[in-house]
Parts: structure tokens; sequence; C-alpha cells
């Protein structure tokens, strides 16, 4: 057996560069009050803290401090937006690669009156962008779109399709969960809200997430509470930030976050994204002439992730010869059902290949060599 | 000693003042707002030097003043 190597980094980002983990143990130590909630030394310097996480967030993705909302995951972020924005009566356009991060939020406001349509992603970029326009009708509130998809890797145009919510007037919502640390993703792409996750690319803890808006859409809320400010109001504090963060801040995750984004950030964001890639080449060369893996690849630009299957061998069965092997890789629908449907891979789904930064192209090529040993006299 | 309290909406505008002003040169610390200058729970920016431009600079980026105090002591 190999020792064991990580390629889910698509589920979420392992390891974790060591600037994160000094920065949630120095938060752990040294930021131990509660930020906004009060005017005493502690409180001041975790506030200090938080609001330096915000400026290096807001850098990042071209966004306002303030115009920076720290969630518990992208997820909790794609709600808040969605179910935001939307009202009784509006249409929703999705695209037919969502994870269910997306798609749920959507079909939850379906019972309460509202259409949701699927644009599908066609065999290239020009083809999704028509299907989208088709989808748009007068009632369509907002667009939200990944920005790459969580099963195949695919890249989606979303500076094209920003120019028709742009001239339509409705918001384009954006889940970058794949795309954040690995692609440029920001909003003076198009994009009216950003929704990450702050443990994938960004290199973050888990249980953190960002909402990142730029402000021309105001959002409804679906969690009211404690924000540290109007407190003698019985309404929500109707302000950015606070007014979509209710309740104690994960500060020690934030603090992770920041050090992440920065390692991001010195590293670089095509350093990172050529490394990987490389290792996605690596991957796709060393299986191709092999007719029993079948690779799920179609579009024009992808970020490091590899969809695949082994002929005549369940996707979650694969995973656990692969586990038993010492490679981490997840098998089955990753919470996509709507991709797997478009690329044609219900209901088993695929196994999902996604190198990270601490990757190397050796773990890479035992793993090809595992999977032709499995092809050639089965798990 | 006298001081100006410049009331702002939430401790992030707080922060964001403060970043703003140490950016152009000015002192400023942060604060609870006293009960007298606005109500719940607020925050201020605490100031030496010529409230006036310094409010100005603040709502010239979008910070919007909740009140201001002068205090002597």
């Amino acid at each position: 057996m190999n020792k064991n190597v990580y390629f889910d980094n698509a589920a979420t980002g392992f390891p974790k560069p060591p600037s994160v983990k000094s920065a949630v143990l120095l938060a752990l130590e040294e930021y131990g009050g509660n930020p906004g909630r009060g005017g005493h030394s502690y409180s001041i310097k975790a506030a200090e803290k938080v609001y330096s996480a915000r400026c290096t967030a807001a850098d990042f993705f071209c966004a306002e401090p303030e115009n920076v909302v720290f969630t518990q995951n992208c997820t909790h972020a794609l709600n808040l937006a969605i179910k935001g924005i939307v009202s009784k009566g509006d249409s929703v356009v999705i695209s037919s690669m969502e994870h269910n991060s997306v798609a749920r939020p959507c079909f939850a406001l379906a019972h309460e009156d509202t259409t949701v349509n699927i644009a599908q992603v066609g065999k290239c970029d020009e083809a999704t962008v028509e299907n989208f326009k088709r989808c748009i009708t007068p009632k369509t509130k907002c667009v939200v779109l990944t920005a790459a998809s969580n099963v195949t890797g695919r890249v989606m145009p979303i500076r094209e399709i920003a120019e028709i919510t742009k001239k339509f007037g409705i918001c384009l919502i954006v889940d970058a969960a794949q795309a954040a640390g690995v692609i440029p993703v920001t909003l003076d792409m198009g994009a009216n809200i950003i929704c990450v996750p702050g443990h994938k690319g960004l290199c973050g803890p888990t249980g953190t997430g960002m909402l990142i808006t730029d402000g021309k859409y105001p959002l409804k809320t679906i969690i009211e509470g404690g924000t540290g400010a109007t407190s003698l109001e019985l309404t929500q504090t109707d302000f950015m930030p606070e007014h979509l963060e209710s309740g104690t801040l994960n500060t020690a995750g934030i603090c992770g976050l920041e050090a992440g984004l920065k390692y991001v950030s010195m590293m670089g964001l095509e350093n990172i994204y050529h490394h990987e890639n490389a290792l996605c080449e690596i991957f796709l060369d060393g299986v191709k002439r092999n007719s029993e893996i079948i690779t799920l690849r179609t579009g024009e630009h992808f970020v490091p992730i590899v969809s695949f299957n082994l002929k005549g061998i369940a996707a979650h069965e694969l995973a656990t010869a692969l586990s038993n092997e010492g490679f981490a890789l997840r098998g089955g629908l990753h919470c996509a059902p709507l991709a797997h449907k478009t690329i044609g891979t219900l209901p088993e789904g695929t196994v999902r290949f996604s190198p990270g930064v601490f990757n190397s192209q050796k773990d890479t090529v035992n793993l090809v060599n595992t999977l032709k040993k499995f092809a050639k006299s089965g798990i | 000693m006298r001081y100006t309290l410049i009331a702002v909406s939430s401790i992030t505008y707080a922060m964001k003042a403060k970043r703003m002003l140490n950016n152009l040169g000015y002192f400023c610390e942060i604060e609870r707002t006293p009960k007298n200058l606005a109500t719940g729970c607020g925050y201020s920016v605490r100031v030496r030097d010529d409230p006036e431009m310094i409010s100005s600079i603040l709502e010239r980026n979008g910070i919007t003043i909740k009140g201001k105090l002068s205090v002597t002591r």
C-alpha cells in the first residue's frame, strides 16, 4: 500500500498551510474577545483582526470591506444570497451543472411560487450563453451560476453571462466554490454577488465562507439576531455587513481564512493553477490510452478537477478500492445530481480526482499506476 | 485634554474610519458610543485633530456619521 495521499481538495483543502494553523492558534490565544460586542480592549482587538481579514478578502475579490460577509461555508453564503434576493412570484435561472448548494435553495423557493429555469450547459460556451438567454423572462430576478463545476471542473462563461444580466438588470450570483483560490473570480468580472468557501482553494479552516457583494442588490435576511449595532431596535440592523452577520463570528476561523488568503496571494493564482493543472494533465495523459478508464471532460477551460470511471465498477466501489490503496478520492454524485444528469453519469456518478497545492507529480503517477492495475486485474 | 467623538453605524465602519484616518496621518481610537451621543450599541472614533475636516473625509468616503460630541477633560 502507498502512503496516504489526499486528492479530495474539491471537498475541502488538505493539508492547510502552516501559516493557517499558526493564525488559528494565535487567535485562540490572543483574540479572545467578542468582536463588535463591547468597548473593552479584548473586543476591540478581536474586531480589529476581523476587520483586517475583511480588508484582505475585499482586496482579493475587488470589493469594499463592509460588503464582505463572513459565513459558515459556501452553502450558507448561497442561501443568504438566493433567499435574500428572490421574492414570491420571481423566476430564477440556474445552470444544468449546479451543486445542490444552489439547486436546493432555489427549489425550496419553488414551493413558494418561484419558478426555477435550468439553462443547459452546452458543448461550447457560446451554446451555454444562448441557453441562458432563452431562460431569462421579465420575471427573472437572478441568475445563479457556478464559476466551475465541482464534478467536471468545467469553467463557466461568467463574463459573457454577466453582460446579459447587466443588460436586463438581473442579479448575477456566482458560486465560486471550486474556482476561488485557483482562477481569478472577482466582482469586476460582472458578478453582483460571489459566494465562496473559506476551506477549499482559499486554504482556510472548515467552518468558514464568505458572501461578497457589490451592494447593488440589497438582500433580505433569513437569519436575524444580535449584531452589536442598533440594539434598541427590534428590527434587524439594515447596514452591511452586520445586516447579514447575526451572532458571534468565528474569529479563529476568520483569522485562519485571512492567513489562507495571504498564502494564496503569496503563491499567486497563476502558479497554483499551473501546478494543479499540471497534475491533471499528468493524470489525463496517463489514463487516456486505457480504454477501461473513462474520463469526463467536455468544454474549453477547466479548474483542476477530473471525473472518471472504470468500466463495470461502481464509482463508490472504485473510490473505496483506491482508499484501500491509500488514495483519498471521492466517489458518487458529489452533491450535484444536475451535473451528473448533464454528463450522463446518473445514478452512480463518478470518482473525482481533485489535486491541491501540496500534491506531487509522483503521487499522481502512483495513482495512475494503481488505476491501470485495477483496469487490468480488477479491484 | 480635548477630543471629539464621532459616532458611526457599527464596529465595521469604525474600523474602516480608523484605517482611513490613520492612512491620512490622523491619530484616532475606537470606543463605545456614549448614550448621550447615540442610542443603542454603537461605536465612535475618538479624534483630537480638526473634527470638521475629519467628518468631511469620512462622509465623502461613504461613512455615515450618527452624531458628534466634543469632550473636554
